[in-house]
């Protein structure tokens, strides 16, 4: 260190980089140790102004995650590096994984264990009621049209978002032009939240009766055009909940067709050809090889669409009242007896049932890839 | 490589005190009185529109923040219930203007909000401003939690003043006038009523006020007030009696624009529109007094439209609904706003919001604070019931929220829909519904 001086008299030698690098270091290593504390405290005061101007602060809160995030692992590394010889290479990686580790515990593991706990306890969490909310669960009239609801969204959405889009994809596919065109209209309303969305379709499918005003919807619009009454689609019984189900078949096609068009496009031309010149018709072509060279994609596009059909609140709940028009979903009921109702030991044991439910999915979809895996 | 190793623990320990230093370099400011210090800042949480709550902010700026030694914000959450729930069990709140005060008394046994008693003010001053029965609203376990800022009038009957009189229609004054009133509307082959019910996943909720206006006016304040804190049951006779005068207007043929059962699917805001045609397809819309800034903007208030109350059946009666200010954090000036809060002053210059149409529930606002005739009538009425004892809270937001915002919506729903054959199941059910304990 004490070369330093000398060094930097002369920096066009060739010592001298390795010097002025050293300095740079240590200048680098001081400015890092005051600095960012330093940093940290500005931030934490500016952040809590009110008056700050509010892309300011959203800039300053990512500048200082990324800082301190590169702060601490160089922490971390410094200090494995000071550990006995044996040590330092057993310990390094769960430093590492480390961080990761613990923000999952704090934002995954206690929620889910705190979940199960207050699912069996009262409404304000205060005593035990044991497998009552569970009986509510699977006995309550409202509950039990949503598991059933809810089923029916995790067959019928994934199933039509699929053929739909494989059937986009498989066509589009043979567009001599205009094909990423084709692709990105039908892409488009993935870009679109489901709440707005859903506002969307409540124009789509309002409806007013005699007397209060001429109808706006488009789909009255076309139902009148040949020639009927204009029906109110979001409360008609039991169609309204496939009415709901469009919405999100809608939104998710894209995805599907994407994804498939890009496995589609990957199965090698000699495989078609070869089937083609043996006289295999286009039926059988798709049937024989397209599908089952793409099947690995068919399952996880579908795991995705089926984890998305359970988790769907926000499209039914924009729709109207759930309870009166019947289109009650798991999800839902979870978020309207957690907040609304207030009722924490319910809402805590429909989370549970949604919880368990997606489970099995994701069982399969792991078993899938580990066979594809070994496969390779 | 020495340097390091010093370096390294000295960035630990700057990283520990700048963490721990932090804490006290704010506020300090002049503590004195309550239990805190005072950071500067107050923020009561709001379930207004965001142009309601820039009309009420500047009425802040101008009253209070001016000269204080802190800034007073009006937050308008889109997600009310749910902030407010968060805020308060987080600590982090400072002032809620809550509109269903069933939910004070589960955050009053947890602590999360301060009672009024221990901040100072005196209830039997606050009765005589306010009411009485407003007050007790916010009362739990002996203690009051919930001041009364606002209120409006659930009460009204609105109607095409100018066709009207011009039709020799008068103003009912009873039941049976009113009854009356619409048999000549039919006679006239036009119909009497608009109704809608449609309120996305609120559906529901104007029926339910319909329901508690006719209670309150059969039964009595008495018998209305047993029936919120569920003393009888929702089947009892008391409340089937209310129901089915509610069905004598619902169900008696050509009485409602399209037929009870439709009005399941109108839209609240929408549901007065007819009146405005030419010639009004309707002629009465029971709603509340927020309801006029749903209707045509060249409508003019006084010469195309007027109110009446509700008329009494049995007994006279005044529903209304509003907002008691809850306090999370006792510091000196969260008192010093909700004082200036409540103040005639502020309040006063409120009820000139023009598109909020906020009334005070503060009896000492006299009836020219208000930004026109529509809101001064309403006042005089809802201060005249709040004086007498004679006006009751909306029940269906003090029931719990399983009923209040659950099985009371639906059910009416169903009844609408069921007719007066499905109004024994639709009670009973709603009964059903009340949570155990």
């Amino acid at each position: 260190m004490s070369d330093g001086p000398e060094t930097q008299a002369v920096p066009t030698t060739d010592p001298a980089p390795a010097g002025a690098a050293r300095w740079a270091r240590l200048l680098g290593a001081v400015a890092v140790v005051v600095g960012l504390p330093l940093l940290a405290r500005w931030a934490y005061t500016f952040m809590k102004d009110g008056d700050a101007n509010r892309f300011a602060v959203v800039g300053v809160a990512i500048l200082l995650g990324v800082l301190g995030v590169f702060a601490l692992f160089w922490l971390m590394d410094e200090i494995v590096d000071r550990l006995p010889h044996g040590w330092r290479e057993g310990a390094r990686p769960y430093v590492f994984v480390g961080p990761a580790l613990v923000i999952l515990s704090v934002f995954l593991i206690y929620p889910v264990v705190n979940t199960v706990i207050l699912s069996f306890k009262d409404r304000s969490g205060d005593s035990w009621v044991g497998l009552d909310n569970y009986r509510f669960v699977f006995t309550d009239e409202s509950m039990l049209r949503s598991l059933r609801n809810t089923g029916l969204w995790i067959v019928v959405v994934p199933a039509v978002a699929l053929t739909i889009g494989l059937l986009f994809a498989t066509l589009a596919d043979r567009l001599q032009r205009g094909e990423s065109l084709a692709k990105s209209l039908i892409f488009l309303p993935m870009a679109i939240s489901f709440v707005g969305a859903a506002v969307t379709f409540r124009l789509i499918y309002s409806y007013r009766p005699a007397g209060f005003g001429t109808n706006i919807g488009v789909l009255n619009a076309i139902w009148q055009g040949l020639g009927n009454e204009p029906v109110p689609w979001l409360t008609e019984k039991p169609w309204n909940n496939l009415m709901l189900m469009v919405i999100m078949v809608w939104m998710q096609t894209g995805f599907a067709m994407v994804v498939l068009s890009s496995a589609i496009k990957a199965i090698p031309e000699e495989i078609t050809e070869a089937a083609r010149i043996d006289g295999a018709t286009e039926w059988q072509v798709f049937r024989h090889i397209t599908i089952p060279s793409i099947l690995p994609t068919i399952v996880v596009v579908t795991t995705y669409m089926v984890i998305n059909a359970l988790k769907v609140f926000d499209i039914v709940f924009v729709m109207g009242s759930p309870e009166n028009n019947g289109t009650e979903v798991v999800a839902e009921r979870m978020l309207t007896w957690f907040f609304l109702r207030n009722n924490d030991g319910y809402g805590a044991a429909v989370a549970v049932v949604l919880f368990l439910a997606v489970i099995p999915v994701m069982v399969w979809n792991v078993r899938r890839f580990r066979a594809e895996e070994a496969i390779r | 490589m020495r340097l390091r190793r010093v370096l390294i623990p000295l960035f630990a320990l700057a990283l520990v005190a700048t963490g721990c230093g932090s804490d006290d370099s704010e506020g300090g400011g002049d503590g004195g009185g309550g239990g805190g210090d005072n950071t500067g800042q107050v923020v009561l949480l709001s379930a207004v529109e965001p142009e309601e709550a820039d009309a009420v902010q500047k009425i802040f700026d101008d009253l209070i923040n001016d000269g204080a030694d802190y800034t007073a914000e009006i937050e308008a959450a889109g997600n009310f219930e749910e902030q407010f729930q968060i805020r308060a069990e987080g600590g982090t709140l400072d002032l809620a203007a809550v509109p269903q005060p069933g939910a004070i008394a589960q955050l009053a046994d947890d602590g999360k909000i301060v009672a009024l008693e221990d901040l100072g003010f005196d209830i039997d001053e606050l009765n005589s401003t306010f009411g009485e029965s407003f007050v007790a609203l916010g009362e739990h376990n002996g203690k009051h939690y919930g001041l009364p800022t606002n209120i409006n009038l659930k009460s009204m009957v609105w109607y095409p003043k100018d066709d009207f009189d011009k039709a020799g229609y008068k103003v009912p004054k009873t039941w049976d006038e009113l009854i009356a009133l619409s048999d000549q509307i039919v006679a006239d082959g036009s119909t009497p009523w608009c109704v809608g019910f449609e309120s996305e996943g609120a559906t529901g909720w104007p029926a339910t006020d319909w329901m508690e206006d006719i209670m309150l006016r059969t039964a009595g304040p008495e018998t209305y007030d047993k029936w919120v804190a569920h003393e009888i049951p929702f089947n009892d006779p008391a409340v089937k009696t209310a129901a089915e005068r509610f069905g004598e207007i619902l169900f008696t043929d050509k009485y409602v624009l399209g037929g009870a059962a439709a009005t399941a699917d109108i839209a609240f805001g929408d549901a007065p529109a007819p009146m405005f045609d030419t010639p009004p397809k309707c002629w009465l819309h029971r709603q509340a007094s927020f309801i006029n800034s749903f209707f045509p903007e060249d409508a003019e208030a006084g010469v195309d439209y007027d109110w009446f109350p509700l008329p009494p059946i049995d007994q006279d009666g005044t529903l209304y609904a509003g907002e008691l200010t809850v306090v999370g954090s006792n510091r000196p000036e969260v008192v010093d706003f909700l004082e200036k809060f409540m103040g005639k002053d502020v309040q006063c210059e409120m009820g000139g919001v023009v598109l909020s149409s906020r009334i005070s529930p503060n009896v000492e606002v006299g009836p020219d604070c208000y930004a026109n005739k529509i809101l001064a009538d309403a006042s005089v009425i809802l201060t005249k019931a709040l004086e007498e004892g004679t006006g009751r809270f909306d029940a269906s937001d003090l029931m719990p929220p399983e009923v209040g915002s659950g099985s009371f919506w639906t059910g009416m729903i169903d009844y609408v829909k069921g007719g007066p054959s499905a109004l024994d199941g639709v009670l009973d059910k709603i009964e059903a519904s009340w949570p155990k304990s």
